[in-house]
């Protein structure tokens, strides 16, 4: 019988979603964490699916190490229930080595049970071919898991698979070009048309997550946000906020708008960065050279206001540990935006640009729902999600974004989200700046329950979507399992529908720029 | 361009010197540190080594070994102790040989 805990939920909608789902349910309103058994969660998961605007966010285990907690694997699902501003945690203790399939009622869980058999050792029933999603095809038994590893090795992405007509495989990377990740595309053409694309990321596999493990919050949060360099703030930020929730540490205002400026400036420069790639992958030399200008003037601009050109260093836990130089910032930030703006307009009035944008990847609506995308792709679908408005923390709540929004689907419809962000972001930077609480370092972490051995859900809008972490502390303060999820763990399982919507082999670059996504957010 | 030629040949010098001008954002660079020997001790330096994540400090005897090959200029040494490290302000690190990446500083200060 599920115990739901006065005020708890609400919403009458969110009442009714958590009866009956499972046996007891805790949360402090913004997050409901409730127990499922194995046994139920088949029926659990097609419930919350059904529930208006829920969203399959990510899927972790813990437990099952031999090394460090030989107990039952815990299977969590982190739904975003973003129509009642919610996050719902489902905890299934699965016993033995099979637990009830996720993707054939959610599809965007798939890559998840492959990753979770690679490191946990687990599969879903049904005994469906897994693929080869996290680490490297010489991981033997010995190599360092999260928890058992499987019985057998998983099968490689397609392979062993045939080619027949007149397409052939055109195998490409991991070495692609100079100072761009590790990343083997398999591509299947006829010589111009895409017929099928599939992707190798474990390349860059670090076992980031494994590391994590018995470090402190701090020591943690050096390597999450070196995870990756060009989402630090966004998934520090999501990191700090799992520990200050299982903590019960609230970052005073100022802080939080801080880590605002610092997260919008990062926005800000990717997606100035992302203008340059789409000039470059469209053979725009011009309009490339112009979008690296503002890039580097952004740069300069993090650099002056925070200390560093990434903004690295800036988000501590409990707080902020770089104080923003807001002289700076008021002197520097409209004249680098200004060069981005110039950029944009002469790209939006260029047709030969244009041209190579409209109607290239598209991704429909329904495709993004269905794997459950986030951030500007999602956007560009004409899906309005966005952390910042559905779940607000400190300073949204008093400081609400602006959700760009575009229609069709494709690299246009993102990059005209993108642009659109940006000046958001802007206008968010200066109000955040002027009027808000003003931003300044928190000090050390203040308040805090004291309590150990927690858990907690933290998330960021980071400049790609959504960025989810969660993180579990021993009673000495010390993490035993850390989950980070970064935007680009979603999004990278979109790119290839994205690019066999009738696409030819040249516009996979602009694809891949429109969607902007990192090969380390998603290879940790 | 033609000028250009023309003026290199007359002078005998066809590149430009580097750098043309000092690059004014170069002091917003994260460089690695320099540190300074007459502050530096036994204990000191085994924090400084314990608190690099890339391993670019070690503690040989009265000497701490700083490998500026393997440092990210994360920042964390002057952290840990601003008296003894500073920023070097250094961003141009080639060297002909990687074993010129490696420096010796002795250990000069007073034990605590």
């Amino acid at each position: 019988m599920t115990a739901v805990q006065p005020g708890l939920a609400g919403e009458p909608g969110v009442r009714e979603l958590l009866a009956g789902l499972g046996q007891d349910a805790a949360g402090d309103g913004s997050v409901i964490t409730m127990r499922v058994a194995a046994a139920g969660l088949d029926a659990a998961v097609r419930r919350i699916a059904a529930h208006p605007g829920a969203r399959l966010a990510d899927v972790f285990a813990s437990g099952g190490s031999p090394d460090t907690d030989a107990g039952p694997v815990t299977l969590r699902l982190v739904w975003a229930l973003d129509a009642d501003r919610r996050y719902l945690i489902t905890e299934s203790v699965i016993d033995g080595e099979r637990y009830p399939s996720l993707s054939q009622v959610a599809p965007a869980a798939f890559a998840e049970e492959c990753e979770i058999y690679e490191q946990f050792g687990i599969r879903p029933a049904g005994g469906g071919p897994l693929n080869r999603v996290a680490l490297p095809p010489g991981a033997g038994p010995d190599w360092p898991r999260l928890g058992r590893a499987p019985a057998e090795p998983p099968d490689d992405v397609h392979a062993p698979h045939h080619v027949g007509g007149h397409a052939f495989e055109f195998p490409f990377g991991p070495v692609r070009q100079v100072a761009v990740e590790s990343l083997y595309y398999g591509l299947v053409t006829s010589g111009e048309e895409l017929v099928d694309l599939y992707l190798f990321t474990w390349h860059k596999h670090r076992g980031v997550e494994w590391r994590l493990r018995g470090a402190t919050p701090r020591q943690a949060l050096f390597q999450v946000e070196r995870t990756e360099g060009l989402g630090a703030v966004g998934n520090a930020w999501a990191f700090a906020a799992a520990v200050e929730a299982a903590l019960g540490l609230e970052p005073p205002p100022r802080a939080m708008a801080a880590r605002a400026i610092a997260l919008e400036l990062e926005r800000l420069y990717n997606h100035a960065a992302a203008t340059a790639a789409l000039c470059q992958s469209t053979g725009l030399v011009i309009g490339q050279a112009a979008a690296e200008i503002a890039l580097e003037r952004l740069l300069r601009v993090n650099a002056a206001v925070f200390g560093h050109r990434y903004l690295f260093g800036v988000v501590d836990v409990g707080g902020t540990r770089r104080d923003p130089d807001l002289a700076a910032l008021r002197r520097d930030l409209s004249g680098a935006y200004g060069e981005l703006r110039r950029a944009a307009e002469a790209l939006l009035s260029t047709n030969s640009f244009l041209d190579r944008l409209e109607a290239t990847g598209v991704l429909t609506q329904e495709a993004v729902r269905r794997l459950g995308l986030v951030g500007p792709v999602a956007r560009g679908a004409g899906l309005a999600v966005d952390t910042r408005a559905d779940h607000p923390g400190p300073p949204y709540g008093e400081f609400p974004p602006g959700v760009a929004v575009q229609e069709p689907g494709d690299v246009l419809a993102r990059f005209r989200v993108m642009l659109a962000e940006a000046a958001e972001s802007v206008r968010l930077i200066g109000e955040i700046a002027e009027t808000g609480p003003g931003a300044g370092l928190a000090g050390p972490p203040a308040g805090g329950t004291g309590q150990t051995g927690r858990c907690g859900l933290g998330w960021a809008e980071s400049c790609r979507g959504e960025a989810l972490a969660w993180a579990a502390l021993d009673g000495d303060g010390r993490i035993t399992r850390a989950r980070l999820r970064p935007a680009a763990v979603r999004n990278w399982r979109g790119f290839d529908d994205a690019c066999r919507s009738q696409n030819v082999f040249t516009d996979i670059p602009i694809i891949e720029a429109s969607f902007w996504l990192t090969v380390a957010g998603t290879s940790r | 361009m033609p000028l250009w030629t023309v003026r290199g040949l007359r002078r005998g010098v066809v590149t430009t010197r580097y750098p043309a001008r000092p690059d004014p954002s170069a002091d917003l660079l994260a460089t690695p540190p320099a540190f300074r020997p007459d502050v530096l001790t036994r204990d000191l330096a085994d924090r400084l080594a314990a608190v690099c994540p890339s391993r670019a400090l070690a503690r040989d005897g009265d000497v701490l070994v700083f490998d500026v090959g393997a440092c990210t200029a994360c920042g964390r040494c002057r952290a840990e102790a601003p008296q003894a490290a500073g920023a070097s302000g250094e961003f141009e690190l080639a060297a002909t040989a990687r074993a010129h990446l490696v420096k010796r500083i002795p250990l000069g200060g007073r034990p605590g």
